[in-house]
């Protein structure tokens, strides 16, 4: 697999506070890879890195080097830097009463010129992206009255209209119930295209992601397979928190459970318990 | 075709209808065979000919530019800042042009046909400079709004305070000058407000989908390689050029910024596009036809077009309230 970015001893400090140190790692293409760690590990802020947000890199604070093409990212226009990366925030409200369709037209904005119209090509897009996320007969309704987990597949349909090669999500299954978060990250899953995401639920990024990124206090704990970043050991130690590792009897995938120490109380034991 | 362009074909329609129904209205007797010869140039009574193209047309083509770029100044800043409560007035403007203008009165007062809209189109941008400076400052965007009405108070506490110590006739004649009148507009007016609502109208089209991008949050905006701050301050500047320079010659029209983008969004859009051409439409229809009200409706005498405006648009969002409240 051919490498998309590469991140060089990236460090970022804030008022004698490192946000981020000493970061290393490739990016390869069509790699599906998740960020997890605790509340303030700096997911989010390594996110902003990696996307050049706000033109962090050129920021004093801000040093080592991140390289999209074997080019730092900093020389990149913030058109050609949407042009590579499609972002969905966690967060995205709007009063107005936007239909999905005027939510998926941003998504062309990086590939258009000044003054231009949707061309008949655009729109064929825009209902091929709703189709791969299964809201075709959406184009209409109002984005505000969808569910969490609709506004979730119809930013990432509109990611796939900005035809980036890399989406990047920042918690995107947040406030979704269950079901919602599996739709959404098997949605992303199945796009074959390279994803990075920061995911506070670790079961569903083991169960989503081919590798994960752990970070605690800025730095870059493990990088590796599921199986290998969530050793019980490394957890315990970040997360505070007794920790067990096992594989989940129906998916395969490496899955981690935590219980508090005063209440030693596994699953299995509930299940006794109860009498199954 | 679809519903959207039908309804702006309509009201394309309307504006052309309205502009030249509003041509008969006037105290001046001349009948519509008597108008169709003076459009035409065929005219036999020198009289019509001057009330036609030196009074009524200049008057009609400012209502309708005026109308225009009011609404459109009105939307820009609401998609801008994504408050749909955004209007130029909350950003001081009228403020700063009413200081304008009284500097202008009482310390200029041979020379007002020049002075006055000069004065009161500096006064204006002067308020948007520190409303600009604030937001800078500040960052956030609703505390810009704040900052704006924080501005538009300062300032109208100086022009009170200047008033209350100014000489009686220069206060008179600011106090009308802002309340808005359209009677002593001339044709040269017409051709700088046009101008200005020119350069507004194609910059926005050049720029509707950056504008587009906002709607959904400044960080989403800008993941789509939209330079936030950039654009939203070129917004602001151009909004204030255009309401300066349209209450420098109209004096204060309150509420048209406010209530016309919110009619163009139920009836045709929210995005820029639609938002920009509609507001345009409709901001032209309904100055066109408030300055037939405020002319026509005394007999010797005209209501001031700001105390109009104010009243339809206090009215028309006790409707608003009302209708949110019976919808939830």
């Amino acid at each position: 697999m051919s490498t998309l970015i590469n991140i060089f001893q990236l460090s970022w400090q804030v008022h004698n506070k490192a946000i981020l140190k000493n970061i290393n790692f490739n990016v390869c293409k069509g790699e599906v890879i998740g960020i997890i760690g605790p509340n303030g590990a700096g997911k989010t802020s390594l996110l902003r890195c990696l996307t050049n947000q706000g033109n962090i890199l050129a920021s004093t604070n801000v040093s080592g080097n991140v390289q999209l093409k074997n080019r730092p990212l900093a020389q990149f226009t913030a058109k050609e830097v949407a042009q590579h990366f499609a972002l969905v925030m966690q967060k995205n409200e709007t009063i107005f009463a936007l239909s999905v369709q005027d939510v998926m037209k941003m998504g062309l904005l990086p590939h258009k010129s000044l003054f231009s119209l949707d061309s008949d090509h655009d729109k064929a897009q825009i209902a091929l992206a709703l189709q791969k996320v299964g809201l075709s007969e959406a184009l209409h309704s109002h984005f505000n009255q969808l569910s969490g987990g609709e506004q979730q597949r119809v930013l990432i349909a509109r990611a796939l209209v900005q035809a980036s090669q890399i989406l990047v999500l920042d918690e995107p299954t947040n406030h979704l119930d269950v079901y919602y978060q599996h739709q959404v990250l098997q949605l992303v899953n199945k796009l074959n295209i390279t994803v990075i995401m920061t995911v506070h639920d670790l079961n569903l990024a083991s169960l989503y992601c081919q590798r994960l990124l752990l970070l605690d206090q800025g730095k870059l704990i493990c990088d590796g397979t599921p199986e290998e970043v969530l050793a019980p050991e490394k957890l315990s130690k970040i997360f505070g928190l007794p920790c067990q590792q096992s594989i989940d009897a129906i998916t395969g995938a490496t899955q981690v459970s935590f219980y508090l120490n005063d209440n030693k109380v596994q699953h299995s034991d509930l299940l006794e318990k109860v009498g199954e | 075709m679809n519903k959207v362009s039908t309804i702006l074909i309509v009201l394309v329609g309307l504006v052309l209808l309205s502009a030249m129904v509003a041509i008969t209205f006037g105290p001046a007797d001349i009948d519509s065979s008597q108008l169709m010869a003076c459009l035409v140039g065929n005219c036999q009574n020198p009289i019509a000919n001057v009330v036609i193209w030196q009074v009524r047309i200049p008057r009609v083509l400012v209502a309708l530019v005026a109308g225009m770029g009011l609404a459109i100044a009105g939307a820009i800043l609401q998609n801008t800042t994504r408050n749909p409560l955004a209007d130029p007035y909350l950003f001081g403007i009228v403020s700063g042009a009413g200081l304008g203008a009284t500097i202008a009165n009482i310390s200029l007062a041979d020379n007002l046909t020049i002075a006055l809209p000069l004065a009161a189109f500096l006064g204006a941008l002067f308020s948007v400079i520190i409303v600009v400076f604030i937001a800078k400052v500040l960052q956030r965007m609703e505390q810009l709004l704040l900052a704006g009405v924080a501005v538009s108070f300062m300032l109208a506490s100086i022009t009170q305070f200047i008033l209350y110590f100014g000489e009686p006739f220069a206060t008179n004649r600011v106090i009308f000058w802002l309340m808005g009148s359209l009677a002593r507009v001339e044709m040269s007016n017409f051709y700088v407000i046009a101008s200005v609502l020119l350069i507004a109208i194609v910059t926005v089209l050049a720029l509707h989908r950056q504008i587009d991008a906002l709607l959904l949050g400044d960080e989403s905006a800008a993941s789509l390689g939209v330079d936030v701050d950039k654009l939203r301050l070129l917004m602001l500047g151009l909004c204030a050029a255009l309401t300066a320079t349209i209450v420098a010659y109209c004096g204060g029209i309150g509420f048209v910024g406010l209530m016309i983008p919110h009619i163009v969004r139920q009836l045709i859009g929210v995005t820029t596009l639609k938002l920009i051409i509609g507001s345009a439409l409709i901001g032209a229809i309904f100055l066109i036809w408030v300055d037939v009200i405020a002319r026509s409706s005394l007999p010797h005498a005209e209501i001031p077009i700001g105390i109009i405006t104010s009243a339809l648009g206090s009215i028309f969002f006790l409707f608003i309230m009302y209708r949110s409240r019976a919808i939830t």
